[in-house]
């Protein structure tokens, strides 16, 4: 056997590996302290979608995600993330569950972390009253660990995104990093042209897409904490960075609850009459504000820190 | 008395029924129908210009609105059919007679015109057929052309597409047909003079700029690593031992994959400077950092590409370019220069057969060829010698004395064994030749006949079909870089053992190539983003490619 060329650490495979591209397998290995990976229900356990074979569709021995500890810098988190190949990373009765189970044992531990790297176009359709069921009872599972004292972190960079139920359960984090192919919404492009007409949205125009629902609109309006370049590395870093700036979580309950919605009600406020992301760039004080997508990652995560609309009271 | 100049009469006669509609040379738009109907006669040959590219969307609407008392049965003669409104003219009544080349997105409608006999087909051609039969029997007596400016005069500024025009504007205006063009806006004076005014009789100023098609952006995130390691196999299998300068590549993400591992790969194997440094090839994207690093060092084009314009400006040591800057793009020209002055055509297709005879077309389908029968065909007609051309001419025919002995152009094939949805790339027999029973053709329609062919690469391996000596041989060299398809499985075992170590068949570990190593990071771009920023953010690409 001829050796391999590249025979490197895990630091710079990180470095080098683009988290859009790479499968949640990679993600994970290289996300996570290396081999500290333990995971829960995993392939070999075989619990596929019981509804897949009724519509002759292949099932994936990990029904598309994959849940369990590792640890991050040496300390211990729960850890999620969606396999966007398979199914477009989207929510189904087995695949929704596991995330669910994960948030229980994460709330009755208290103490130790979730990270969820999401990568999903929503429910599955195939299986829609499970799906749907599913993100209710993710989203029900998530705020009950948060009222528990866990962190709960999003990880936004995949080549689904977060749609539907996935940008819902998005909305229900502590905090979320996202990177630039990251796109975070609940109905897509697709959905609403076909529900809007073309004039109100063009789902093939990309820019529109990315400027509406990419990552870093989503940073510039707060809706995400941290913008990442698109490396496993660089995700990692994001979540120790937030690990680190969420600190020992406050109190989540009501009163942060509220914060949250009066944040959102003056963002509508002040945004709600714009045409175009760009027009909410100007209105925040971004000079040429029609450039911000082709900035590179050092100078718009500058740009963000300065104007980024984040609070740590809310949410 | 016999006159001789009838023709010219004829065109003179079509001019002044025309000119009542115009000022000067220009039509305003919403005269165009009923300046068609003043200008064109029924059974009328018409170059209707739309290529792979750009297309004289006006004119053909326009075409399409006549009065069929006044217009009909015509003789479209064009390279491509490519918009609906192209094969509407046939479901109308506008025009019965078709002979074109290249119909990509109509492909499955033109397909179920001709099973249902709306359209008499003449011929699938090549470009550069096409073109010289417009010289010869199929020369239009009107063209419709599209450029992007002309002044009033009717200079006419076709830009970086230039494409087509110039060919079909020299057989119409000199020999007496008449020539009319759509243009983008109408301006004192033209950027260059890309067609003078003399051989344009109108001129019409479109509501909104020509379309023109991205046809040749691969985006580099949709390259796979079976396509990067087949392209890891023909750059180490192909370009590096017959050491190939000036080639042309295909369009699909197989020769996307080369061009992108070019200054990965390829420096690595020290071959910068040996290989790949002169091409007849439209300005790909996925070439971008090949030229940054200094691979290349002169391309030529069929046309050009959206999003290219101020990087090819900012890169004339490499492109062609006109006094003002941008891209002179010429197909007829680029198609002669793939033809006689390229040692090597590396592409994809759709069908192999058990021959190495190769098709786009299948029973459903008919896409034309466009300029790739010519780029993957030997030229019987080339002289000059080149160490690539000769080695090949040697490998098959090592008998002959030297000095006597023809070159051979390296004709490559490059595909997965099974392509998109998985279908199988190898097939015991071409679709093409069933449709060819059904339609009563004279002519399968082949794209690249298999005694053109010298190479084919799969993921499998290399075939070098110069070496085989036999029809035997031959396709047992073809089966066994079949893989699992039902062709490769019907490989017989010894056959292939014994052409490997003549080294007919060679495979990745005969060359030195570890699978592993065909990972999505030997790329030089992962992304268009990647493309845009090894351009120095020259590179605009268009809305549909983007994810930012």
């Amino acid at each position: 056997m001829i050796a391999p060329i590249k025979d490197i650490v895990q630091a710079e495979r990180a470095r080098n590996t683009s988290f859009n591209e790479a499968s949640a397998r990679t993600r994970l290995a290289l996300l996570l302290d290396g081999g500290s990976l333990v995971e829960f229900i995993g392939p070999e356990a075989r619990e596929v979608s019981p509804h897949l074979k009724t519509f002759d569709l292949p099932e994936q021995y990990d029904d598309g995600i994959i849940v369990g500890h590792g640890r991050l810098e040496g300390a211990p988190v729960f850890v999620a993330a969606q396999e966007g190949r398979f199914m477009g990373g989207a929510f189904g009765e087995v695949h929704g569950a596991k995330l669910t189970g994960l948030l229980h044992a994460a709330r009755r531990i208290g103490s130790i972390p979730v990270l969820i790297l999401f990568d999903t176009g929503g429910v599955r359709l195939q299986e829609a009253n499970a799906g749907e069921l599913a993100i209710a009872e993710i989203m029900r599972a998530m705020i009950e660990a948060r009222a528990a004292g866990v962190k709960v972190i999003g990880l936004i960079g995949g080549r689904s995104g977060c749609y539907g139920g996935g940008g819902l359960i998005a909305g229900c984090c502590s905090a979320l990093a996202v990177s630039e192919p990251g796109r975070i919404a609940v109905s897509g492009p697709e959905v609403i042209e076909t529900n809007r007409g073309v004039e109100e949205f063009d789902s093939r125009d990309r820019a529109l897409v990315w400027r509406t629902m990419g990552g870093k609109h989503r940073r510039l309006l707060g809706a995400a904490d941290v913008f990442a370049d698109d490396t496993v590395q660089d995700f990692r870093e994001a979540a120790l960075e937030l690990l680190e700036l969420l600190g020992p979580v406050g109190t989540f309950g009501l009163d942060r609850l509220k914060a949250e919605h009066e944040r959102l009600a003056e963002r509508l406020r002040r945004f709600g009459r714009c045409e175009d992301a760009v027009d909410i760039w100007t209105a925040e004080g971004v000079a040429h504000a029609a450039t911000v997508p082709e900035l590179p990652a050092d100078q718009f995560i500058a740009l963000a820190n300065r104007i980024g609309r984040t609070s740590r009271d809310a949410r | 008395m016999t006159s001789w100049q009838n023709n010219r009469a004829v065109r003179d006669a079509r001019i002044a029924a025309g000119a009542g509609l115009a000022r000067g040379k220009v039509v305003e738009a919403h005269d165009v129908t009923r300046l068609l109907e003043a200008v064109i006669r029924p059974g009328d040959r018409v170059c209707l210009e739309g290529d792979n590219q750009k297309q004289a969307d006006l004119l053909s609407r326009a075409l399409l609105a006549v009065d069929l008392s006044k217009v009909n049965d015509l003789h479209m003669v064009q390279s491509g059919v490519v918009l609906p409104e192209h094969l509407d003219l046939f479901d109308r009544g506008v025009a019965k007679r078709l002979d074109y080349a290249y119909s990509g997105p109509q492909s499955a409608r033109i397909a179920r015109m001709l099973f249902g006999g709306k359209i008499e087909l003449g011929a699938v051609h090549t470009y550069l057929e096409l073109f010289a039969r417009y010289f010869i029997d199929l020369t239009p007596h009107v063209a419709l052309i599209a450029a992007v400016s002309a002044d009033r005069e009717g200079n006419l500024y076709t830009g970086p597409n230039t494409e087509d025009t110039p060919t079909v504007v020299e057989a119409t205006a000199f020999k007496d047909g008449v020539v009319i063009a759509q243009v983008n806006e109408i301006v004192e004076t033209v950027p260059r003079v890309d067609i003078p005014a003399d051989r344009v009789h109108f001129i019409v100023k479109a509501d909104k700029p020509f379309f023109v098609e991205p046809l040749f952006t691969r985006d580099p995130a949709a390259i796979t690593e079976g396509q990067i390691l087949t392209a890891m196999l023909a750059i180490k299998g192909v370009y590096a031992p017959y050491g190939v300068q000036r080639l042309n590549h295909g369009i699909g993400f197989s020769t996307a994959a080369i061009e992108l591992l070019l200054p990965t790969f390829g420096e690595r194997l020290g071959l910068k400077g040996r290989i790949a440094t002169h091409f007849a090839l439209n300005p790909h994207p996925a070439l971008i950092p090949a030229i940054e690093s200094g691979w290349v060092r002169q391309i030529h084009s069929f046309g050009s590409e959206v999003g290219m314009d101020d990087y090819i400006r900012a890169r004339s040591d490499v492109y062609f370019t006109g006094p003002d800057g941008s891209l002179r793009s010429n197909r007829a020209l680029c198609q002669t220069a793939g033809l006689y002055a390229c040692d090597m055509f590396i592409g994809s297709t759709l069908q192999i057969d058990l021959q190495g005879n190769s098709s786009t077309v299948t029973t459903s389908r008919i896409a034309g060829f466009g300029g790739a029968p010519n780029m993957g065909a030997d030229a019987r007609g080339r002289r000059h010698p080149s160490e690539s051309w000769l080695k090949a001419g040697a490998e098959a025919d090592p008998d002959s004395p030297a000095p006597l002995r023809r070159g051979r152009k390296l004709v490559v094939q490059i595909g997965e064994t099974f392509g998109d949805r998985n279908v199988p790339l190898f097939v015991e027999k071409l679709d093409a030749i069933e449709l060819a029973e059904k339609l009563n053709l004279e002519l399968a329609p082949v794209m690249i006949y298999g005694d053109d062919v010298t190479h084919i690469v799969t993921e499998e391996g290399v075939a070098n079909l110069l070496l085989c000596r036999t029809a035997q041989e031959r396709e047992q060299a073809i089966r066994g870089v079949a893989g699992y398809t039902d062709v490769g499985r019907r490989r017989d075992r010894n056959m292939v053992a014994h052409l490997r170590e003549r080294g007919v068949i060679r495979r990745a570990e005969d060359l030195g190539i570890n699978p592993l190593d065909a990972d999505r990071s030997l790329l030089a771009a992962r992304s268009i983003k990647d493309l845009v920023r090894w351009s120095g953010g020259l590179y605009a690409p268009p809305s549909k490619f983007r994810n930012w």
